[in-house]
């Protein structure tokens, strides 16, 4: 007798496995209490530079610890642990995104206790960090002044699945042309939600503005975590 | 995006579905695959092509519906799909737009060739082998 063609029903989403191990990270990090925040750029946005400055503003604020990604190198996470905060480094090799589960290795020799903020800075890549959720509470996409103003309309996927957009090196607006309230409403066309902070790491401009506003952030999120238990 | 690694989640995904029904070959995958997504169709067939080479799915054909994003007013509830370029603002009334579909990644079925009876040899065999060694 012939095969017969049969059709199966699956329904399953593609990313399944990523989204399962998200879960389970996301369960991890509420046991601890702690604010998980995924920080992703194009590359050259000014990321860890800008993270550099918000721990110098908030260290002795509360705990914090950072996961850092990169293709090769383990050059952030060196800067991050020179201002005394611990720093573990995933470096991927050619895998141009941070995945759920390099996450949760990360975190089987990173101890999570004693935390009450954890910053994941993801490879530098405005495209494949906005599919694979990493199990964070905060996605904070950071856009550099020197980008242009049309950053936002051409990744719009990235754009729209952040919480907080920041817009950085505003010092060089003048010198890059571009207007910031353009650049703010583009960012709103394709996520009308998203929270925008204008800063330069560099001057320090704005910068009160974002760390006192993740400063809220992290406290609000401690003592729901202690209600919850 | 690297669609391979996406081809070769897919190819998984429909494997294990397939080994679990006991399918000797998948024929079809049918995908649903939003154009508010990362992934390219196109990039996505190629990188199907290699990824199922030595595997169940080595003759499947990738069946992909592409779902248009679709949008809706939160506060006025009218209803679009963007053309050129996103924006989840509403002309009409300036509130913000939800987004109700377009970001499928999604397989939906496969289609796979299933014995159904089992030939004439294949019966004599499993009778042999289920028979007790005297």
């Amino acid at each position: 007798m012939e095969a017969v063609p049969e059709r199966i029903s699956v329904q399953t989403n593609v990313l399944n496995a990523n989204q399962q191990m998200a879960a389970a990270n996301r369960e991890q990090f509420a046991g601890h209490g702690l604010l998980v925040m995924n920080l992703m750029s194009a590359p050259g946005a000014g990321k860890t530079t800008l993270l550099e400055a918000t721990i110098k503003a908030l260290q002795g604020q509360f705990r914090l610890a950072v996961i850092e990604g990169d293709l090769q190198t383990d050059l952030d996470a060196q800067r991050i642990e020179a201002l005394g905060v611990r720093a573990y480094q995933i470096t991927t090799g050619t895998v141009c995104h941070l995945d759920a589960r390099m996450v949760a290795r990360a975190l089987d020799v990173f101890p999570l206790n004693n935390l009450d903020l954890l910053v994941i800075e993801n490879v530098g890549n405005l495209i494949c960090p906005a599919s694979f959720d990493l199990g964070e509470s905060l996605r904070v996409v950071v856009c550099s002044v020197a980008e242009g103003p049309e950053k936002p309309k051409k990744y719009p996927v990235m754009f729209n699945k952040a919480n907080v957009v920041l817009i950085n090196k505003i010092d060089l607006a003048e010198a890059s042309g571009v207007d910031l309230k353009e650049l703010a409403a583009n960012v709103r066309e394709v996520n009308p939600h998203a929270t925008i902070f204008a800063v330069s790491s560099r001057t320090g401009e704005g910068l009160t503005t974002w760390t006192k506003w993740l400063q809220q952030a992290v406290e609000v999120h401690a003592s729901a975590a202690m209600v919850s238990v | 995006m690297h669609e391979i690694s996406i081809a070769e989640s897919i190819i998984q995904i429909a494997e294990a579905k397939a080994r679990e029904q006991g399918a000797r070959s998948i024929q079809v995958i049918k995908l649903r695959l939003g154009t508010f997504t990362t992934i390219v169709p196109d990039a996505l067939q190629f990188a199907f092509e290699i990824a199922r080479q030595g595997t169940l799915s080595r003759e499947a054909r990738l069946d992909i519906e592409i779902v248009p994003m679709v949008v809706r007013c939160v506060v006025c509830e009218a209803s679009t799909q963007p053309v050129n370029g996103i924006c989840l603002i509403c002309e009409q009334c300036g509130f913000p737009l939800e987004i109700l579909s377009g970001e499928e990644l999604q397989i939906e079925y496969i289609e796979v060739d299933s014995e159904r009876e089992e030939s004439p040899w294949r019966q004599c065999q499993n009778e042999f082998q289920s028979r007790p060694m005297c």
